[in-house]
């Protein structure tokens, strides 16, 4: 559904794109993932025939998106990742508006996804709030049931009803045989919905793994607090258990993969409160890339 | 009227045009409004002493007459200068503008192609222009009525048409320059530089006996000479939309393959 074949985009003398090979399936949702300026809006620029390649060649569906941008245009559901859209306009100018330039929208479809995300059509763009605006422009993207979505960032700014249909419109794409590309910078953003995950870092592709093989790789911080005192050479001893070491009325624990283990170690404890971190991405990479 | 870009763009456009048409008419019935006056001065006699070149560059020859006194009191810069920056203010945001802020891009990944894109903006240009033209006109004609200033419907009918194709020129080249880079300030400094060059080309020809010949290169030149309230339209007026339409055509292929910014 979506090829890259070395592809590249330099701006100046600043390499965004350096030679990305990726190939992404039908039926398939593909984080990929990156910290801030690592190229990943750069790839879905050049996805969308935004940006042209300094090298190299990008194909959506069989099309390409120097050559056939219009046919990539049609097949493709865009959500950019800094949203602006027209203040001036209502949400339901807005989208009639893209729906006439689109061409074959079916008013149904769109009229369902407004309910689904409990829109409000009425009111005028400039006075919606973040998430709301957030929810015009999924609507926009999804309206016309394309076979290939790509997402740049989306969950920013959704609170987390909003974010749990969200998340089920991204199911439904790939069940239905099409393909979710999806970026991001955390982790837990894609993990949750993902089923291929891909790592980019200044430019270049690190690497490519199911995101269970990338949970079962990642590392987290974690924080119990318990009610008697936690056993740090138990908790050492324990599957996936990194390190160990007390901390403000509890215990500090690193893991590596499931936590299954370790909260079955430590339930008798009676823990009070556990404080998750988010994951650390670079090390997650950083773990990968000295792999592959 | 928002199925298309072109409709969109009118729709976006409709309440600054609102305030300009206002801007406009208020400019033409303030002079119709001293007209009077004016005319039991004895101006004619007072413009004698002016040095001839003078009265030739300001467009004031001609005091005596409603025609006459529009033609330089309000056509030899103020009307000329508001049609200008309306045409350069337009094409600069039209395409440069809106990619800026991030509203491009969501028109460009519809299956329209960029060049339908360009060519809907730079006929939403050429309509808001004109309306402001058309509002132009008619505040001529009701000012002229009201202060029996006796400007006929198609000599007004001429000025506006010539000044609207002034607007639009600089405009196009405005928006053309903004479709090529991307870059709104870009955009109004070609569209700017090249109304400031204009104008003192028309100015200095008018002044300067060695520059007389080349005037007529000058937009300025080619709208307000002999009048622009007038009897009929100079065969030079058909170089201020050719120009636009070179502007815009070359431009397109660039807008079609350039990177667009994301705002």
């Amino acid at each position: 559904m979506i090829r890259t074949v070395g592809l590249s985009k330099r701006f100046g003398d600043t390499v965004a794109l350096d030679h990305l090979d990726l190939e992404v399936g039908p039926g398939c949702i593909f984080g990929f993932l990156g910290p801030n300026g690592a190229g990943k809006s750069t790839t879905i620029r050049l996805l969308l025939g935004l940006l042209r390649p300094t090298s190299g060649r990008a194909e959506v569906l069989g099309h390409d998106v120097v050559r056939d941008r219009r046919q990539v245009h049609r097949v493709v559901g865009y959500l950019p990742g800094d949203v602006s859209i027209d203040p001036d306009l209502t949400a339901r100018q807005y989208l009639d508006h893209l729906s006439a330039l689109r061409g074959g929208v079916d008013p149904q479809a769109r009229d369902e996804l407004v309910e689904r995300f409990d829109l409000d059509l009425g009111r005028r763009i400039g006075t919606l709030s973040h998430g709301n605006r957030q929810k015009v422009a999924i609507v926009q993207a999804c309206m016309h049931r394309p076979q290939v979505l790509v997402l740049d960032e989306p969950t920013q700014g959704l609170d987390p009803l909003v974010q749990r249909t969200f998340l089920d419109l991204l199911r439904e794409t790939r069940d239905r045989g099409g393909t979710v590309f999806l970026s991001s910078h955390v982790l837990s953003e894609v993990e949750d919905v993902a089923d291929v995950v891909a790592v980019v870092r200044g430019g270049r592709l690190v690497a490519t793994t199911s995101v269970a093989e990338l949970t079962d790789r990642t590392r987290r911080r974690v924080v119990l607090t318990t009610h008697s005192p936690a056993d740090l050479d138990a908790l050492r001893a324990t599957e996936g258990v990194i390190s160990a070491a007390p901390s403000d009325g509890g215990v500090e624990v690193v893991v590596e993969g499931s936590m299954a283990a370790l909260f079955q170690l430590a339930a008798p404890w009676g823990v009070d409160r556990v404080v998750a971190d988010e994951v650390d991405l670079a090390g997650v990479f950083l773990h990968l890339y000295e792999d592959h | 009227m928002l199925r298309t870009t072109l409709g969109r763009s009118l729709y976006g456009m409709r309440r600054g045009l609102v305030g300009w048409g206002i801007g406009v008419a208020v400019c033409v019935w303030v002079m119709a409004a001293i007209w009077p006056s004016m005319q039991s001065m004895d101006i004619d006699a007072l413009l004698a002493q002016y040095p001839e070149p003078l009265k030739e560059a300001f467009n004031v020859a001609d005091y005596g007459t409603g025609t006459g006194f529009l033609n330089g009191e309000l056509f030899s810069i103020v009307i000329p200068a508001i049609f200008a920056v309306y045409g350069i203010g337009r094409g600069a945001r039209l395409v440069a503008g809106e990619e800026q802020d991030g509203l491009l891009e969501l028109v460009v990944v519809t299956p329209t192609s960029r060049t339908s894109v360009l060519l809907q903006k730079a006929a939403a240009l050429a309509v808001g222009v004109a309306v402001l033209g058309a509002v132009l006109w008619a505040s001529i004609l009701v000012g002229s009525a009201l202060a029996g200033m006796d400007v006929g419907v198609i000599p007004a009918a001429r000025a506006a048409v010539l000044v609207t194709l002034l607007g639009i020129e600089f405009g196009a080249v405005a928006l053309a320059v903004g479709a090529a880079t991307g870059r709104r300030s870009a955009a109004v400094a070609a569209g700017g530089g090249l109304a400031v060059a204009a104008y003192l080309l028309y100015l200095v020809g008018q002044l300067v006996e060695g520059v007389r010949p080349y005037r007529w290169l000058s937009p300025v030149y080619q709208a307000i000479v002999d009048g622009p309230i007038g009897p009929s339209l100079p065969e030079l007026a058909a170089l201020m939309p050719l120009v636009a339409i070179a502007a815009v055509a070359a431009a397109a292929p660039v807008f079609d393959r350039r990177d667009l910014s994301g705002g």
